[in-house]
């Protein structure tokens, strides 16, 4: 069903991830191999979630064996085992597809949050045994080892490590998204809508299950495969449970329920991270913010948004619509300046170099540095500035939510693109 | 001899804990459907809140505040947020909590920092209760297991035997009906999620004080707590106390043992070839004790899936 337009949307999307790399700096092509790997992570994931209805909060454990697999291979390929280097992360998909089959047997006995909690303590299971075993997981200091040129290619840069990366994750989702139109593409579905119905009808649904979650895990494994050649290393930290929170922060802030949601997702945070790693220590706390955001008010996520947009851009009064949109964006901004200068205040002011300077200092309490501006710590002004961002730009927000809400009731649809009275029903449960 | 007896105390002792935690959990869940993934997240906040306030007012005032504060968010989580998403699931609400115990986590880095602070039990709790073989048996472990065992006392009587705990019984199983017949049900499950949300918070206010108090102490419980419901069966306190027990009774006994699989071979004469293989064979179950109960988990949805005093979903 693909339109013309996704289909020109997409080839100057790969149009663009082709090109543009050689021209970019080494950090720039880094966190663009990160970002692919965290886009088929995140694809790989919500299989799961988007497709069949399951709630994993264990994919690290997938991801993580992944890795360790492509890099004893590595390490073989080193000692003089011939394989090309470019299909390294076949290791890694075989042993995702392995690890997935056992682990996804225990784990889809069950479902629901049970399912959500076996999969967590899945992956913990990996995370407290992996220091201890020294031969598969090289304990605490993990397993290192090298890309090995092959026919000519050296595999020394990044921007080939980047190739590499971006030609397995085209061909991993372009096959996860192949799977959701074949006709077991569609029992997946079935599982998540009805689970009772498909085994009515003759399926044995605990092995569909297995074999949904055993395929996740493989694309699971490939990503972390491609980590691992990226990095030439892994430690038993991979197994960890901020590992597995980051993925389905990314796959619900991006939107489960539409196939390439996760991607927008992942490459937004991934991206972001980049940017502001330097900048904030807070950062993972703005993600728990944003996700939470997303959680209350737009479920559905950033893909759900603007597949809604497309979906009614018939409709779209760009005219009418123009003001209140630009009038949300400016009070979220207030709101994220208000947030952003609270949060970094409070980050610096109870902050181990400021408890120095506080033991130092003669009088009071001194002022203290943040945007480039000396701030004092007990002046009015700067506690009052971040309580009028945020109201100001609140007020202005809860209005143009207003008039949005307004606009989409008249043209009829009532299950816009933001949350506004009652939630409509729907969506996985 | 004195391993074991020194071992069951702890186990014992660490398995009040757990109950301690993984009671609201099973209690919310019971009740409202709605796995709280932030539950250790509120225990976490109960010793900060504790060691925040105790380093002001001392440590009697903060095992007092911690959990009226830490239930009072609780409180205000299930009146304000859960309502949003309720209409889109189960799997929304687990998300959302998800995302509140990423949140607190977070802020408690901020304020506090990315490492363990400085919260002890005040000296005149700091003797030994008794000695066997020897050694000094500290009294707080005991007093750990002790404020379990008599709040588990009061939530017991005031479910069974007071007016209130009809009510809030009465909700747990037709909360339709129970509505009809005029009890404010939201008020009910907002009440219930608070006391379990201060559960929590005391026992993270008790047992901060013995334990480390760091910004992991949450998830780190809070996944043998998720094993722990499990294993017992959600919804079920009964499930959730034997689960507690064996699960503290177990990885206390394992921190001690130096038993392996190669060990284990060797009853049967061939220890030589199994040390040979390493790996798995070699482990020794004192270094892997923290995998103990994810194990013991595995085998029980192998053998009884719906947990031990759990009903088949």
């Amino acid at each position: 069903m693909a339109s013309m337009r996704t289909i020109l949307i997409l080839a100057a999307i790969l149009l663009l991830l082709v090109a543009v790399p050689p021209f970019l700096g080494i950090a720039w092509q880094n966190a663009l191999v990160n970002v692919l790997i965290a886009s088929l992570f995140a694809l790989a994931f919500n299989l799961l979630i988007g497709q069949a209805g399951l709630l994993s909060f264990g994919h690290a454990a997938y991801f993580g064996i992944g890795a360790f697999a492509a890099l004893h291979l590595m390490i073989a390929v080193e000692d003089g085992f011939d394989f090309p280097t470019p299909l390294l992360p076949v290791a890694g998909a075989a042993a995702g597809l392995l690890v997935g089959i056992v682990a996804g047997y225990f784990a889809t006995m069950r479902s629901g949050v049970y399912f959500a909690l076996v999969t967590l303590a899945i992956a913990e299971l990996f995370h407290s045994l992996a220091p201890h075993l020294q031969g598969v997981f090289g304990g605490e200091s993990g397993v290192s080892s090298m890309r090995m040129p092959w026919q000519g290619i050296v595999f020394g840069s990044i921007i080939e490590v980047y190739y590499l990366t971006l030609g397995w994750v085209l061909i991993c989702g372009l096959a996860l998204w192949t799977y959701t139109r074949t006709p077991f593409g569609r029992l997946t579905l079935a599982l998540r809508d009805n689970e009772q119905r498909v085994r009515f009808l003759g399926y044995d649904a605990h092995a569909a299950k297995v074999i949904v979650f055993a395929i996740s895990a493989m694309f699971s494994g490939v990503a972390g495969a491609l980590l691992a050649i990226s990095n030439e290393t892994a430690n038993y930290s991979l197994f960890a449970t901020d590992v597995s929170a980051q993925v389905v922060l990314q796959t619900f802030v991006g939107g489960s329920t539409v196939f390439f949601g996760p991607v927008v997702g992942a490459a937004a945070f991934t991206l972001f991270s980049f940017l502001v790693s330097d900048l904030t220590r807070s950062w993972v706390f703005y993600q728990g913010l944003i996700f939470v955001l997303v959680m209350l008010f737009a479920p559905t996520g950033i893909g759900g948004v603007v597949q809604f947009h497309a979906r009614h851009r018939r409709q779209l009064d760009r005219s009418r619509l123009a003001g209140p949109y630009a009038l949300a964006l400016l009070g979220g901004l207030l709101i994220a300046g208000g947030v952003v200068y609270l949060t970094e205040t409070v980050a610096v002011l109870f902050g181990q170099g400021y408890a120095v300077r506080m033991r130092d200092a003669v009088d009071g309490l001194p002022n203290y540095d943040l945007f480039g501006i000396s701030w004092n710590p007990v002046s009015i002004l700067t506690w009052l500035l971040p309580l009028v961002l945020v109201a100001v730009g609140g007020v202005i927000l809860v209005r143009a939510r207003r008039s949005i809400a307004g606009f989409w009731d008249r043209v009829g649809r009532s299950d816009g693109p933001v949350e506004t009275k009652a939630a409509a029903p729907g969506g996985p449960a | 001899m004195e391993f074991a007896i020194i071992s069951t105390l702890n186990g014992v002792t660490y398995g009040l804990l757990l109950f301690m935690v993984s009671a609201g959990l099973t209690l919310i869940f019971g009740m409202m459907g709605v796995l709280n993934f932030a539950h250790a997240s509120f225990y976490m906040l109960g010793a900060y809140v504790a060691y925040a306030v105790s380093s002001i007012f001392g440590f009697w005032i903060g095992l007092i505040v911690a959990p009226i504060v830490v239930g009072l968010i609780g409180m205000a989580v299930e009146r304000f947020l859960l309502p949003r998403v309720h209409a889109h699931g189960h799997a929304h609400e687990l998300l959302l909590t998800f995302g509140l115990a990423l949140i607190i986590e977070e802020l408690i880095k901020l304020f506090f920092g990315d490492f363990p602070v400085n919260y002890q039990m005040p000296a005149d709790l700091r003797f030994s209760a008794f000695s066997v073989f020897g050694s000094n048996y500290p009294f707080y472990r005991l007093f750990i297991g002790g404020v379990a065992v008599v709040m588990f006392a009061v939530l017991w009587l005031l479910l069974t035997r007071t007016r209130t705990g009809i009510v809030v019984r009465a909700a747990e199983r037709l909360p339709a009906m129970a509505e009809a017949l005029g009890h404010n049900i939201p008020m009910v499950f907002m009440f219930v999620f608070g006391t379990g949300a201060a559960l929590a918070g005391l026992g993270g206010a008790v047992a901060g004080a013995f334990y480390p108090t760091n910004p992991n102490m949450g998830i780190e419980l809070g996944v043998i707590v998720f094993v722990v419901v499990v294993v017992g069966g959600l919804g079920s306190l009964k499930g959730s106390l034997l689960a507690s027990l064996l699960i503290g009774l177990f990885s206390s006994f394992a921190v001690g043992l130096d038993w392996s699989l190669a060990g284990l071979f060797g009853l049967f004469g061939l220890g030589d070839w199994a040390r040979s293989l390493g790996g798995l064979m070699t482990l020794e179950l004192s270094s892997v004790s923290a995998t103990i109960p994810f194990a013991l988990m595995l085998i029980v949805l192998l053998v009884r899936p719906a947990g031990l005093m759990g009903e088949p979903n």
